[in-house]
């Protein structure tokens, strides 16, 4: 079969958009002067610390200028910034593509450490953990209610559901968040305790045993979770409920039923599966929103994971922290369509090239 | 021993216009061994029919009624669930038309004609899929094919898968809804070959539904023509052929072009009749070019002109 | 072909989700039309982004509607001002002109400030000095606060004009120094209470001013009217104000309330309506136009041009777009139009490989052979034959892409990276957020940008599903 092939012209295609992603990013902070500016200021800033601890050992006004002059072209060798971008950033790429990552710039990791690696690995688990949970419950979701209204069609809950899809389409996520923070932790108060925190991942300070911490996790999570559940299931009900009720169209659905098969075997074996192959694909198109609606969200519930640091590092212009999590970012989205991608050909035999 | 007699059957579809009546009145039987062909126009209810004998309804059913007996059963009668276990596949089985899409496109070839074997009599897989390749041997498939996936199946070989699939509970009746008006010339001609053959060596009733009088001729034992949700004329096949009595008949016949000779095939004027409002009188009439004035108020009933022949036409009976 | 145009018309005029989404969307139309035309076009930096133009404002104050579903209600916010002494008489060498405002207190709170605002003072010879009473309505008196203009400086010659350019303005209850000592001797003498002006400093001005002493020793408000008075004692007959201000803060303010900055919401708001309107527009119809002839380009003459089209629609699709987006932004900075284009660029793949698809079919359709047999030029069959075809379908994508345009600046805005020129709905969301608007529960801020940014994405969703049975015949009502 042609299975193989199949995969590895996807891989090469996802491989391309991680380089060029990665090419677009560099050129972008290089080609527009930000990288030199940056990288300046950077040399300035230690020049300065170091002029003025040498201002106290070397008195002859001369030799402290010469003294400092070497140490500045000694920084400025060391930053790259004799060389032209160009040259520079070629380096760091390939550094980074082998994650190999530096070190921030700005930012640190909880534990107090400046290497990218650490501050990424630390955070990377959170966005997952969150991701993940929101995904699979939006597609256990999408399958029940999606199947449910589109053997239904016109009923009351087709009709409330096409109207829920609609107004969570026109909803903006974070807005939504704020909205439940609104409501369930300032609102919602019994016992003057609010019934979902304001955000975070635990409470401040923590519990001790690990059951306590991850049950506390659990009520953090509570929120954020809520948030991308409502906002973004309602497309992928509708999605789901339109391939359904396409499929359930065909003829192969009629000749299943004129088969004598039981109304539940064709539901599953006909219709559903028939469907998987469309609805997978709608699942990897909108991969991309999910890490949108990562970052999104992570901002507005204070959620420690990278959509969060990736913000955070763009504010401080931490340059390497960008670029490293740029790329780790479209690493996961292309790890991900590729599992996806996977999954597809394994359920349409009609792709496998011959 | 009549295996399949149909009286009065009745379908009428809801629509937002009013009820159409796809098949109103129909009437006719059907020997062990005999092959039935339901000719007509696209719309005259022949597919429908089918659709009314294997209780195949869609959801907007406005009106079903009439007797479907089976060795002397009305199954029409049955609720669904015991003709969905008894009747269905069982002993009635369809081959629709378009093969092209009546094959799941995820599942095996092999497993789709054997699925019947493991739902309805609870065989084992590898078994099933034995008997599968028996039968794909006999459509004239190799055996390996039952491997495929119906993309990988040219639309003669669907065609043939679908058959296949219609044997595999061995019924006493398959309908064929237009079996090979998706397909290149060349291969209905082997398809036609291959249902004879069958016919022969199975013995098996067969309802052979076309537009095409010619092709039913081939095959056909009995010819109906139907017009407008009803038999219009029921006979032996030659002798509809050779000596059609319903000017409808005629008319298609006329139609057909003829290898040789300088006739011009004819066309039959006017509209398809309209199936939610159709006409009090014989409906053939606003196309007849024999209609007279009384043909308008009053439906013929079918009248016996030969032995076995029967047309539903004022021109062979009395108006009053 | 007309006729065709009337019938697609009609079929989306038929559903009632069209006529709503039609309606929603003159109301936009029209707020847009109404705000562009009655604010000026720097709005923002001249005034949205300009404290000092809201300074009179309350903070974050709840929108004044709400006092209709309050038993208990809230005060507004009121400005009192007046150009012309009430009475003016000569004592003892000095001109004493009295401007003095009304204000009544009918509800059962406490004014939040009260500041003072004076404008336009000319004197001719020496400083005029001004002293502030306050008359309550139980008719006691309130000596609160004294000021002195200021003296001329060497060369200049009079009529000396000050606060012409800039009003002078003291927050009286905010005043540390001269307040609580005046206040401290109006409970002594009023009421025999011993309070040290620090102690006045925290039970607070309002209070003292405008209560009565419970008993349980703590101040209610005391409704009626207040006269406030500034005595202008000046050394000529012709030394004035021009114009004298009293503010008193009230809890409620305007139809949408005040941030924390005491901007009034309503304006800010108002501005959201053309913003998403131009972006929504621009960003659909530019990335339709490029994605549709694209497509409809790769599509019809295929081969190595088409191959082309499709590898770098296939990459720019794969690419993940928000993180993207927010890092562009950031760099080439936060101005609508790089917004714009960023949407754009992001926006066209998706459109080019579907239309391409569409185009393949009806490439292949009969009539268009027949077309080309006839003799007809590639680019008559692609005006005449295959675009009618794909029209209504590129139409309604157009139309579709509208709401995420205006969700995606509403998103960038949020992060900081929108344009800081003019106000946008993600932007005052933005604000309230980092202001902590959630944790403090003001609903007024954070409810109604959000629900105009539904509002206006909805519009154009509730379109595209009117739209849907002219694209797609299969839906279609009348048959």
């Amino acid at each position: 079969m042609g299975l193989g092939k199949t995969l590895t012209v996807r891989a090469i295609s996802l491989l391309f958009v991680l380089f060029f992603v990665l090419f677009l990013t560099v050129v972008v902070i290089g080609a527009t002067g930000m990288s030199d500016r940056i990288l300046n200021s950077m040399v300035k800033d230690r020049v300065r610390g170091i002029t003025q601890e040498l201002a106290t050992q070397i008195t002859d006004p001369e030799k402290l200028k010469e003294a400092i002059e070497a140490i500045e072209q000694d920084l400025i060798v060391a930053y790259g910034l004799d060389k032209p971008w160009y040259v520079r950033m070629p380096n760091m790429v390939w550094r980074i593509l082998s994650l190999d990552l530096g070190n921030a710039r700005t930012v640190m990791s909880f534990a107090g450490s400046n290497r990218v690696s650490n501050i990424i690995l630390e955070r990377m688990p959170n966005t997952i953990f969150l991701m993940v949970t929101v995904l699979i419950i939006n597609f256990v979701i999408s399958i029940i209610i999606g199947v449910k209204v589109a053997t239904k069609p016109g009923s009351l809950l087709d009709r409330a559901t096409s109207l829920y899809s609609a107004v969570s389409y026109a909803l903006p996520t974070w807005w939504l968040g704020m909205l439940m923070i609104l409501t369930f932790s300032f609102y919602i108060r019994p016992n003057n305790q609010p019934l979902f925190p304001f955000g975070g991942m635990y409470s401040a300070p923590p519990p001790t045993d690990p059951l306590g911490r991850f049950l506390d996790m659990l009520w953090h999570l509570g929120l954020p979770v809520m948030t991308l559940v409502i906002a973004l299931s309602g497309s992928w009900i509708y999605i789901t409920r339109s391939i359904v009720i396409t499929t359930a169209q065909e003829d192969f659905v009629t000749t299943a039923r004129a088969k004598g098969l039981p109304e539940r075997l064709v539901l599953w074996r006909y219709i559903i599966r028939a469907a998987a192959p469309p609805i997978l694909t709608n699942l990897i198109l909108s991969l991309a929103f999910y890490l949108g609606g990562a970052i999104l969200t992570e901002t507005v519930f204070n959620w420690p994971g990278m959509g969060l640091l990736y913000l955070q590092a763009i504010m401080s212009v931490d340059e390497v922290l960008i670029l490293a999590l740029t790329y780790v970012f479209t690493l996961i989205y292309v790890i991900a369509r590729f599992i996806l991608e996977v999954l597809y050909v394994i359920v349409d035999p009609r792709v496998r090239y011959k | 021993m009549k295996l399949l007699e149909v009286e009065g059957l009745k379908l009428y579809y809801k629509t937002l216009r009013g009820p159409v009546k796809a098949v109103d009145n129909v009437e006719f039987t059907l020997e062990k061994g005999e092959t039935l062909g339901a000719v007509g126009e696209s719309g005259c209810g022949k597919s429908s029919t089918a659709i009314a004998i294997m209780k195949l309804l869609p959801t907007n059913v406005e009106q079903y009624e009439g007797k479907v007996l089976l060795d002397g059963m009305n199954v029409r009668e049955f609720n669904e669930g015991e003709f969905r276990r008894k009747i269905r596949w069982k002993r009635i089985s369809m081959v629709f038309q378009g093969a092209m899409n009546s094959l799941n496109p995820v599942l095996k070839a092999g497993f789709q004609v054997a699925e019947p074997l493991i739902v309805h009599q609870s065989m084992n897989k590898k078994e099933a899929i034995k008997k599968a390749k028996e039968l794909f041997k006999l459509v004239g498939l190799p055996p390996d094919f039952t491997e495929r996936y119906p993309h990988e199946l040219s639309g003669g070989m669907k065609q043939r898968v679908a058959i296949a699939m219609a044997l595999v509970l061995n019924p006493e009746l398959i309908i064929l809804d237009e079996p090979t008006s998706a397909i290149d010339v060349s291969i209905q001609a082997q398809i036609m070959n291959l249902l004879k053959r069958l016919k022969k060596e199975l013995d098996i009733s067969m309802m052979f539904i076309t537009h095409d009088i010619a092709l039913a001729s081939d095959i056909c034992d009995k010819i109906g023509v139907m017009y407008a949700g009803q038999i219009v004329e029921l006979g032996p096949s030659e002798n509809v052929l050779l000596n059609p009595k319903h000017p409808y008949t005629q008319k298609l016949i006329a139609s057909v072009p003829l290898l040789r000779g300088d006739r011009t095939p004819e066309f039959i004027p006017g509209a398809p009749p309209d199936l939610v409002e159709p006409f009090k009188g014989c409906r053939f009439y606003p196309r007849c070019p024999y209609g007279k004035d009384e043909f308008e108020e009053k439906e013929p009933p079918l009248i016996e002109v030969e032995k076995n022949h029967f047309v539903k036409c004022w021109l062979y009976g009395d108006v009053k | 072909m007309s006729s065709y145009l009337r019938e697609s018309l009609s079929e989306f005029w038929a559903s009632k989700i069209s006529k709503l989404g039609v309606i929603f969307l003159l109301i936009v139309v029209a707020v847009s039309v109404y705000t562009i035309a009655t604010f000026p076009l720097d709005y923002g930096t001249r005034y949205w982004n300009n404290p000092r133009y809201w300074v009179d404002n309350p903070k974050a104050a709840e929108p004044q509607w709400i006092n209709y579903f309050l038993g208990d209600k809230k005060l507004g916010h009121t400005v009192l001002s007046t150009n012309m002494p009430i009475k003016a008489y000569l004592s003892g060498g000095y001109y004493l002109k009295f401007y003095s405002v009304s204000y009544d207190l009918t509800v059962n709170q406490f004014p939040t400030f009260i500041n003072l605002k004076l404008e336009d003072v000319k004197y001719h010879t020496r400083a005029p000095s001004a002293t502030i009473f306050i008359t309550r309505p139980d008719n006691k008196t309130i000596e609160l606060y004294t000021l002195t203009i200021e003296s001329p400086v060497p060369n200049e010659v009079p009529p000396y004009i000050r606060y012409s350019d800039e009003p002078k303005r003291i927050l009286l209850s905010g005043e540390q120094y001269v307040v609580p000592l005046r206040l401290s001797n109006y409970l002594l003498q009023e009421y025999n209470l011993s309070r040290t002006p620090s102690e006045v400093i925290e039970i607070g001005y309002k209070k003292i001013i405008f209560g009565e002493i419970t008993e349980e020793d703590d101040f209610q408000p005391l409704k009626g009217t207040y006269i406030f008075n500034l005595v202008l004692k000046a050394r000529q007959g012709g030394d004035l104000i021009g114009k004298t201000t009293f503010i008193i803060g009230g809890q409620v303010y305007g139809l949408m309330g005040t941030d924390t900055l005491g901007r009034d919401l309503s304006q800010g708001l108002l501005f959201g309506f053309p913003v998403a309107l131009l972006i929504g527009f621009a960003a659909s119809f530019i990335t339709t136009a490029i994605g549709a002839s694209l497509g409809v380009t790769g599509g019809y003459i295929g081969g190595r041009v088409d191959n082309v089209i499709q590898r770098v629609s296939d990459v720019a699709n794969n690419l993940p777009q928000l993180p993207l987006l927010i890092f562009l932004t950031f760099v080439f900075g936060g101005k609508l139009w790089v917004i714009l284009v960023v949407l754009i660029a992001f926006g066209w793949p998706s459109l080019v490989i579907v239309v391409r698809s569409m185009i393949l079919q009806v490439k292949s359709a009969s009539f268009v052979e027949a077309s080309v047999s006839v003799g007809a030029s590639k680019w008559r069959i692609m005006a005449r034959h295959i675009f009618p075809q794909v029209a209504p379908y590129i139409l309604s994508q157009m139309i579709f892409f509208t709401p995420s345009a205006i969700l995606s600046e509403a998103a960038l805005s949020f992060l900081g990276l929108g344009d800081p020129s003019i106000p946008t709905w993600g932007q005052i969301l933005e604000y309230g957020f980092d202001h902590g608007a959630v944790y403090l529960g003001y609903w007024w801020w954070i409810l109604p940008p959000g629900l105009l940014i539904v509002f206006s994405a909805v519009t154009f969703v509730l379109i595209a599903l009117g739209l849907e049975p002219v694209v797609n015949p299969r839906l279609r009502r009348r048959r």
